[in-house]
């Protein structure tokens, strides 16, 4: 990046009047600055760290007055939020969300980049149409799912019955504890593959054709291209896909909203739990759902330090690998 | 790769694959446009193209149902966020791009480094503050706390080192004043980039679902989605009718996607292997 180079205009400014030069710069540059830089303290920074204050307060069980009435518990939130059985099976449920979605999100859009990667007329089209899912509302795509995947009478359920398949039909398959969760992250993945089809197309369109032409010549298989040249090249891509998929994982709220609401449960040790209660969900049902917003609150910083562990593995694959 | 000569067949298999995947990733969409043009009592039924298509369902929700009112919501919310965002993006993405200033790196670092934090993070600060405001259940709520936009000022400022600076030094010269380097020169030089900001935050905003949904209550300011999310709770079973008000929800987007992909695309993926 050229930071330094931008600086030169000011720097051959003069010495002289330098001082009052560079106290007008700064101000104009924070005058500038100022509607961005404020509504980021107000909504993006005071946020993160008023979360915290939250997470040590409580709502009283008799109070309405919601913010009047708050409770100091100091760490009670978190304490109870370490032995509370729900969210550590929310956690399971995230991380079995990402070991789900990262190899079918990979799978699925090096596989359409890979179709698109040739000169045939209407790749434009096609690569249009495998996009457009990626700009659409997930609400909606959930919504849409919902009826495909319905009991009894769902276009799916129906399918499956034409060929045999009975299994699904009386509860569907956001209703069975098995399906539940794949089909959700089914109907994610059709819907975000585009995105990382046009990562790996611009990857594999920058690999040189003339080591293609060589391992031809000497007589590898289009197998052997695939394994040994287009995937180590596009390893970065890959791994950008791992990170993406993971904090979709720690993100995956409106998926479970519109498709599952955290169902069905399955019974676990005489506990009813969701087959798709990942964390998300769960910080929504205790804040909107609950009302316990310093329990929420706590839960979001659960989510945040997670956040911050996985972008630091992340790095430091990344670090090694992408120089 | 190496494509000299297509075979025939190969392009044929390729024609089929590409087509039975594209089959695959519409079919959602497919059917729910389908779906919203049969008769309620037809919902389930597995013809492709359903017989005796009718438009009631769409009269229903628009009129009976408060979409029409949804949707002018939505088109408020999305447009003036969207303006805002991309204006206060490019200003500050003018100055990180051409300025020296205190504390600038370490800033744009603090800035990035925001972009980590997950969005489940804000929903209770974000709302414990507009309450505290008073602002629950009203415009201003829904996209004031969103006008800050990290990644957009990411591709503006990326966008605008590429303007040469002897430009801005050259109006300098000349006398322009700060104001008339930014109007005159950065804005009409960042065209591309600002409209490519325009429809991603106005999508964004578009589909921002669950903020919208947390800050009103009252049916007069839902926005699309969230009047989507109600009615599904409270008819679960109208089905034409839901997909008839998710036809709506998604139209704008598809029909901005329709014209302006190149900027979408471009938009969303050009951060992603940067840094």
């Amino acid at each position: 990046m050229s930071e330094r180079g931008t600086g030169g205009g000011e720097a051959r400014a003069g010495r002289s009047w330098s001082l009052t030069k560079h106290a007008r710069d700064n101000l104009t540059a924070y005058t500038f600055l100022a509607p961005f830089l404020i509504i980021f303290l107000v909504f993006l920074v005071y946020p993160v760290v008023y979360s915290l204050y939250l997470a040590m307060h409580q709502v009283p069980a008799d109070s309405f007055d919601v913010f009047g009435g708050l409770q100091f518990v100091g760490f009670k939130n978190f304490i109870k939020l370490f032995t509370d059985v729900k969210f550590w099976w929310s956690v399971a449920m995230t991380l079995y969300y990402a070991v789900l979605i990262i190899p079918a999100g990979i799978a699925a859009s090096l596989t359409l980049a890979l179709l698109l990667n040739n000169r045939l007329k209407a790749v434009a089209v096609y690569r249009s149409a495998f996009f457009l899912p990626y700009v659409l509302d997930m609400l909606v795509v959930g919504i849409v799912w919902t009826l495909i995947y319905s009991p009894h009478v769902g276009i799916l359920v129906q399918f499956f019955e034409s060929i045999g398949i009975t299994a699904f039909t009386e509860k569907g398959f956001l209703g069975m504890p098995g399906s539940a969760m794949p089909s959700v992250v089914f109907a994610n993945v059709l819907k975000g593959a585009g995105f990382g089809m046009i990562l790996y197309l611009s990857a594999i369109q920058n690999i040189s054709p003339s080591l293609y032409e060589a391992a031809e010549i000497d007589g590898a298989t289009p197998w052997q291209r695939f394994t040994r040249i287009t995937l180590p090249l596009v390893k970065p891509i890959t791994f950008f896909m791992v990170i993406i998929g993971t904090i979709s994982a720690l993100n995956a709220f409106v998926e479970v909203y519109a498709m599952t609401s955290g169902g069905p449960n399955v019974d676990v040790g005489g506990r009813a739990l969701g087959a798709t209660w990942v964390t998300g969900y769960y910080v929504f049902d205790a804040f909107y759902n609950q009302w316990r917003l310093g329990y929420a609150s706590a839960m979001s910083y659960v989510l945040l330090a997670l956040t911050v562990i996985v972008s630091l593995v992340n790095r430091k694959f990344l670090g090694s690998d992408n120089t | 790769m190496a494509v000299q000569r297509t075979s025939v067949w190969k392009t044929i298999a390729l024609y089929v694959g590409l087509t039975a995947a594209a089959i695959v990733v519409l079919f959602p969409f497919f059917w729910m446009v389908v779906t919203a043009f049969k008769e309620p009592g037809q919902a389930f039924s597995t013809e492709l193209f359903p017989t005796g298509p009718t438009i009631s369902n769409f009269k229903r929700v628009l009129g009976d149902f408060g979409f029409g009112r949804y949707f002018v919501n939505s088109v408020i919310v999305a447009t003036t966020a969207a303006a805002f965002a991309t204006l206060f993006a490019s200003l500050a993405g003018y100055v990180f791009a051409k300025k020296q200033f205190f504390m600038r790196d370490r800033l744009f670092g603090l800035l990035l480094l925001s972009l980590m934090i997950p969005g489940m993070m804000y929903v209770v600060p974000q709302f414990a503050i507009i309450t505290k405001l008073g602002w629950m259940n009203t415009y201003k709520a829904m996209i004031i706390p969103h006008l800050a936009n990290v990644f957009g000022l990411f591709l503006m400022r990326q966008y605008m080192l590429t303007i040469p600076s002897e430009l801005i030094e050259a109006a300098e010269m000349d006398g322009a004043s700060e104001r008339q380097v930014f109007t005159t020169i950065m804005v009409p030089l960042s065209i591309p980039i600002i409209a490519t900001l325009f429809l991603l935050t106005f999508q964004f905003h578009w589909n921002n679902f669950l903020w919208q949904l947390i800050v009103t209550n009252v049916e007069r300011l839902y926005t699309v989605p969230v009047g989507l999310a109600m009615f599904k709770s409270a008819h679960e079973e109208l089905y034409t009718l839901k997909m008839a008000g998710s036809c709506i929800s998604i139209l704008p987007i598809a029909v901005l996607f329709f014209f302006a992909q190149r900027y979408f695309i471009e938009g969303m993926t050009m951060g992603a292997v940067k840094e």
